[in-house]
């Protein structure tokens, strides 16, 4: 049904979000518990820094990582000398572009959780005998699971459709960086190339689709298993 | 137990300023509310921290500001039942009883889960949510869970009054059965004087942030700053004694106050010889130079006056029946009928006016 090309394009799609998901994780639920519970010098200007990219044309933020991350820059030479990482025009870079895209919205979705928990559980458990660590581990971060769900799958969704970082910084490789919406767009540039994209559109749909029923069907049984429903 | 509170805490507009030392088994902390009842909890709990002073249990410091010493409350070794129980959702209530108990070191524990269980009667409740318990059954769950964490002092901060008045005689003897065989002192904060009467001896009174009075009731309602408050907080005596027989026909029960001391109250439903609280207002007794027949003021007893405390609106009078007992009387009625301490009267209140919780 699907043309070798096709199952590359949709397979590095599904790679580059969920390693871009892999990625930021743990750093989003780091900085959503951060924003939502600490209050420390320098909290606006991570706050701000974190939302950047939402506001930022994608096009720029492209541009950025690419000034910051290309091997003649100081960034870009330590992790080519060091890990032997390169990041211009590699899937991994199409993976650290979708990242940075999507982060916001999972630390916003994160702290949104956190805030919403009910501190006066985290102060009973914390007289119980717990302290923070054991506190945000079986207090704060089950309760805030379903929310720092549905930002993981908001955050995937956005990677799957990330574009303009991902080509300003990774390009357009077959096989490397070159994306559901990456490919879509390569096909409006050719004459004739509208079946395709409507192929590759169909595609896109479908592939969105599934993630956001899978994680619906995730979430549910999370509530169940919380006692939440 | 010896806990001292010699210390300020200011939330927002409210300064709560303590100079306390405690040392009852029981000690009732009570006041209206924004009284600073709760604050003075979450002191003690460390979930608040004083502005200055110092707080110590039995000679370990648990804050001092001057030194800036505030142990977290983790690390106290208290076990706290909060108004509406906190258990955690997401855990089932067998996990909820474990919580704290799986952070005592073993050979610290003061109680077996089983004992707990089986003292709170918890034992089909083991596999559900805390979502699918009543609010009687949540709050018997968090007293077991306090227990399990062994602790030093057990604080209940309201714990029933988010429970309806049948809930409330639910629980209540569940918490005097803790009081009575878990050998832990307790520190109980309530604005129901009643509640407080049946499981502690001795009260701590708060107003508006301040210790108005400390001691046993009797000697707290016998301070003329108290009364007032003690009135609008529902003040009611509580008369021991046992059940003598029951009167089917009469609808009444008669029980034994001890010292040849009887009275009739309406029919309970406890067996010959068990042991009986009941609450008398003390505004519902009249006070007489001599007994009355034909009238219906069934419980009629001669008591000595011990104290008369007189306030703006009222006096007071401790009358001695074997037990103390607080009568509201008009300064009227204390001209008019000569009332002296030493004196003795007639004390007359109908069976219908006692209330067993």
């Amino acid at each position: 049904m699907l043309s070798a090309e096709e199952w590359q394009v949709v397979a590095l799609s599904l790679q580059v979000a969920a390693a871009a998901l892999a990625l930021m994780a743990l750093p989003g639920i780091a900085c959503g518990w951060l924003l939502a519970r600490v209050n420390f010098p320098g909290r606006a200007l991570l706050d701000t820094l974190i939302h950047l990219p939402l506001v930022l044309p994608p096009v720029v933020t492209g541009w950025l990582l690419l000034a910051a991350c290309g091997r003649r820059s100081w960034l870009g030479g330590l992790l080519w000398e060091w890990f032997g990482v390169r990041l211009v025009f590699d899937w991994k870079g199409a993976v650290l572009a979708a990242a940075v895209m999507a982060f916001p919205l999972l630390v916003r979705a994160v702290r949104l959780a956190i805030e919403l928990g009910d501190r006066d559980l985290e102060r009973a458990a914390a007289t119980c005998g717990a302290g923070p660590w054991r506190v945000f581990a079986t207090v704060t971060l089950p309760l805030a699971a379903p929310g720092i769900l549905a930002g993981l799958v908001l955050a995937f969704a956005r990677c799957l459709g990330e574009f303009g970082a991902t080509i300003t910084l990774a390009g357009n490789i077959p096989g490397e960086s070159r994306t559901l919406p990456v490919a879509i767009w390569t096909w409006t540039q050719v004459p004739d190339g509208e079946p395709q994209v409507w192929r590759l559109v169909a595609l896109s749909l479908l592939v969105s689709v599934l993630a956001l029923a899978g994680s619906e069907w995730l979430a549910r049984r999370l509530r169940g298993r919380m006692g939440l429903e | 137990m010896t806990l001292t509170l010699d210390c300020t805490v200011a939330r927002g507009g409210f300064t709560l300023r303590t100079g306390l030392r405690l040392g009852a088994a029981a000690t009732g902390i009570f006041g209206p509310s924004g009284a600073g009842k709760s604050t003075l909890l979450q002191l003690v709990a460390g979930l608040v921290r004083p502005a200055s002073g110092r707080v110590e249990l039995d000679g370990t410091v648990l804050d001092d500001a001057a030194a800036g010493i505030h142990l977290p409350p983790h690390r106290r070794r208290l076990g706290v039942v909060f108004q509406h129980g906190l258990l955690l959702p997401h855990l089932d209530v067998a996990a909820n009883l474990s919580y704290g108990e799986r952070l005592v070191p073993a050979g610290e524990r003061r109680f077996a889960r089983a004992q707990v269980v089986e003292l709170l009667e918890l034992g089909d409740l083991l596999a559900r949510r805390p979502r699918q318990l009543s609010g009687g059954q949540r709050q018997r769950v968090a007293l077991g869970r306090a227990l399990l964490c062994s602790p030093r002092l057990l604080l209940l901060d309201e714990p029933l009054s988010a429970l309806d008045r049948g809930l409330k005689r639910q629980i209540l003897p569940f918490l005097q059965r803790v009081r009575a065989s878990c050998g832990i002192p307790i520190l109980h904060v309530s604005h129901d004087l009643g509640e407080l009467l049946e499981v502690t001896d001795e009260l701590v009174l708060l107003d508006r942030g301040a210790v108005v009075a400390q001691g046993a009731l009797p000697a707290v309602a016998r301070d003329p700053r108290a009364l007032p408050l003690l009135h609008d907080c529902g003040l009611a005596n509580t008369l021991r004694g046992t059940v003598a027989r029951h009167a089917p026909a009469d609808g009444l029960t008669v029980v034994d106050l001890g010292g040849g001391r009887e009275l009739h109250c309406p029919l309970l439903d406890a067996p010959p010889g068990s042991a009986i609280a009941l609450q008398l207002r003390p505004e519902d007794i009249a006070v007489a130079g001599m007994a009355i027949p034909d009238i219906s003021l069934t419980n009629q007893l001669p008591a000595r006056i011990t104290a008369i405390t007189p306030a703006p609106d009222r006096v007071l009078l401790t009358v001695d029946l074997g037990q103390p007992l607080l009568v509201e009387v008009s300064a009227r009625t204390v001209h008019h009928q000569g009332l002296a301490v030493g004196a003795t009267v007639w004390v007359l209140f109908k069976a219908m006016a006692l209330r067993a919780r």
